[in-house]
């Protein structure tokens, strides 16, 4: 009670709490809290629908909250959002460049929007421009350019003005392999600089190789935040899953998790010596696959959800999400 | 506001018009065609009125250019339109720049379209159909401009209630058409039925048709035009109320389908 009370956040450059969305029935967020800190990279990783994009709108001020609080720089975001916008860069989910002009008029009015100088706003361009490659690009018109091409200028946009806060929502989702890597290496690297950067995905392999924090958004909740490998550590072991034609011999079963009647997944530390063990019980069965499942975020998922990831899943029904079982 | 963003916005939408140049020909040819149909038809009806020593060009050359400017009324809407069919809107919005930066950066091009149409078609009227205006250039200047903030203004309240792009064409066709139509640009008030003369005044045409006939056929003063211009700026200020209060900045606009 003495002791004075410094705020958990006082460090972070995002502070979100207790944020909750609706549209119409269906709930998007249910209190979402979470913390980026300056030099920090946060993964925000959920399947489709999770509610990446709305909590990512709401912090930008693009949507409005039905409760909780956004701070960016210990400001409120929901209250000041003139001034906050100026400390975000956002290279939102769906590319957004002018067609009809040049790379470089979409980077400049951008640049002057956000208030850089003329002669500032010309060496940042170049500068955004060599970091995403997109330098012989510059004077060509965006809309000749190929997808990938078009999301890195989309991406070049949110970092010229060096914001406090990068917000980028699926950056590499449909991006070719060169682009994918010119943005992970990106954004570490404007981590490194000071920025707190808040990156959504919905591919678990990204996170994996960013080996950064995460944080699990699922059907509007946070399941996980921490390091990505201690995730792992702390929530999954090895699993071997056996599939069967028909239903799973009654003796494999044994208290044993399955998922349907003709799947069994048994955790083990050694997936060898249970296969082993295992392989008297299966002999004269119709077995259709088996596959061991390494410990991994989509294990932590599992281990946390009871569902597996699915990186193509379908959005949550209005029965889900509300909470009454769907048949 | 700040100037320093409305005119980067400003300066970013002339470009992206001046890469379609079609809706500057269709305010600018289009009407020019017409007063070279039409004059001889308005030389008649000038002459029923007793006014001698005209050549109809009195009548054409305003009556189509306000026409004209009232029908692409529209226009000003499509740069709303446009960015959300880019997905640059929300990135507009997610910028610092207010939603007054946005909404002066995007309007001012198409008053100034507005603005250079007319000139262009009064300064054409001369050389190419004879007209002569005795009034006052000052007042004729002054005139243009207010017109163009008002059309400009309606096309800001044609935006604010279309929530896609074929609902703006529909509205903005709908709503220009009844401008120049009811108003008396497209054909003289004296020359249309009672009950639609009792009504032109409604519209915001109607005064700057009045205020061209005072500068071009009655020697007009700046004096002379004041309440033609005062009526505009009124009409102006009237759908720039009425298209803020309805104005969204968070809906969603579809540009297609
Ligand atoms: N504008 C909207 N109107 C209605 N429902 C929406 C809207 N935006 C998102 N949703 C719903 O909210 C949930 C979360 O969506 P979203 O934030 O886009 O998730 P994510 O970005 O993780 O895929 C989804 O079920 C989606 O269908
Ligand atoms: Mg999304």
């Amino acid at each position: 009670m003495d002791v004075p009370a410094v705020p958990a956040h006082s460090e972070a450059v995002l502070h979100v709490s207790g944020l909750r969305k609706s549209y119409g029935g269906l709930e998007a967020l249910r209190g979402v809290d979470l913390d980026v800190g300056a030099g920090e990279v946060v993964a925000l990783l959920g399947p489709n629908g999770a509610g990446k994009t709305t909590l990512i709108s709401i912090v930008c001020g693009l949507r409005r909250a039905d409760a909780g609080t956004v701070e960016v720089d210990g400001l409120d975001a929901l209250a000041r959002t003139a001034q906050v916008r100026g400390r975000i860069g956002l290279a939102a989910q769906d590319t957004g460049v002018y067609p009809v002009v040049s790379v470089r008029h979409n980077l400049t009015l951008f640049g002057q929007l956000a208030g850089l100088e003329r002669r500032a706003l010309r060496t940042r361009i170049e500068e955004v421009a060599q970091a995403l490659d997109i330098t012989d690009l510059l004077d060509r018109l965006a809309g000749s350019l190929s997808g990938g091409q078009k999301r890195r200028v989309h991406t070049a946009i949110a970092l010229l003005h060096r914001p406090r806060l990068l917000l980028l929502d699926e950056a590499t989702t449909g991006a070719d392999v060169e682009t994918r890597a010119r943005i992970l290496d990106l954004v570490r690297r404007t981590a490194a600089e000071g920025s707190a950067v808040l990156y959504s995905t919905h591919y678990l392999a990204e996170v994996e190789s960013l080996g950064s924090r995460v944080v699990i958004l699922d059907r509007g909740r946070v399941i996980a935040d921490g390091d990505a490998r201690e995730l792992v550590a702390a929530h999954a072991v090895p699993v071997v899953e056996l599939s069967f034609a028909g239903d799973v011999p009654p003796a494999l079963w044994d208290g044993r998790i399955g998922e349907d009647g003709r799947r069994i997944r048994i955790p083990t530390r050694d997936p060898a010596a249970t296969l082993a063990e295992l392989l008297p019980q299966i002999a004269g069965q119709q077995l259709t696959s088996v596959e061991i499942l390494h410990p991994s975020l989509e294990a932590v998922y599992l281990a946390l959800t009871g569902r597996r990831y699915d990186e193509a899943d379908s959005e949550p029904t209005r029965e889900n999400v509300s909470g009454v079982a769907a048949t | 506001m700040s100037l320093r963003r409305s005119s980067a916005i400003l300066r970013h939408e002339m470009r992206v018009m001046f890469t379609d140049p079609s809706t500057a020909i269709f305010v600018i040819i289009m009407p020019l065609l017409m007063v070279a149909l039409m004059k001889q038809l308005f030389a008649n009806t000038l002459a029923q009125e007793g006014l001698t020593g005209t050549n109809g060009s009195e009548f054409a050359v305003p009556g189509m250019a306000v026409s004209f400017a009232a029908f692409s009324v529209g226009y000003a809407g499509f740069s709303f339109f446009r960015d959300h069919g880019w997905g640059t809107w929300d990135r507009l919005r997610a910028s610092p720049a207010t939603s007054v930066d946005l909404i002066v950066g995007k309007v001012l091009p198409t008053v100034a379209v507005t603005v250079v149409q007319l000139g262009v078609l009064f300064a054409l009227g001369g050389p190419l159909f004879g007209l002569t205006i005795t009034g006052s250039v000052v007042g004729l200047v002054l005139l243009i401009v207010v017109l163009a903030l008002a059309l400009s203004a309606f096309g800001m309240l044609v935006t604010a209630l279309a929530r896609t792009m074929n609902q703006l064409n529909a509205i903005g066709s709908v709503g220009g058409m009844a401008m120049a139509m009811m108003g008396g640009s497209f054909v003289p008030v004296s020359a249309m039925p009672g009950w639609a003369q009792t009504l032109a005044p409604a519209l915001p045409t109607y005064w700057a048709m009045r205020g061209f006939r005072t500068l071009i056929l009655e020697n007009g003063t700046v004096a002379d035009v004041l309440v033609p211009v005062l009526m505009l700026v009124g009409f102006g200020a009237l759908f720039t109320a009425v298209a803020a209060a309805r104005f969204r900045f968070e809906d969603t606009k579809v540009y297609w389908g």
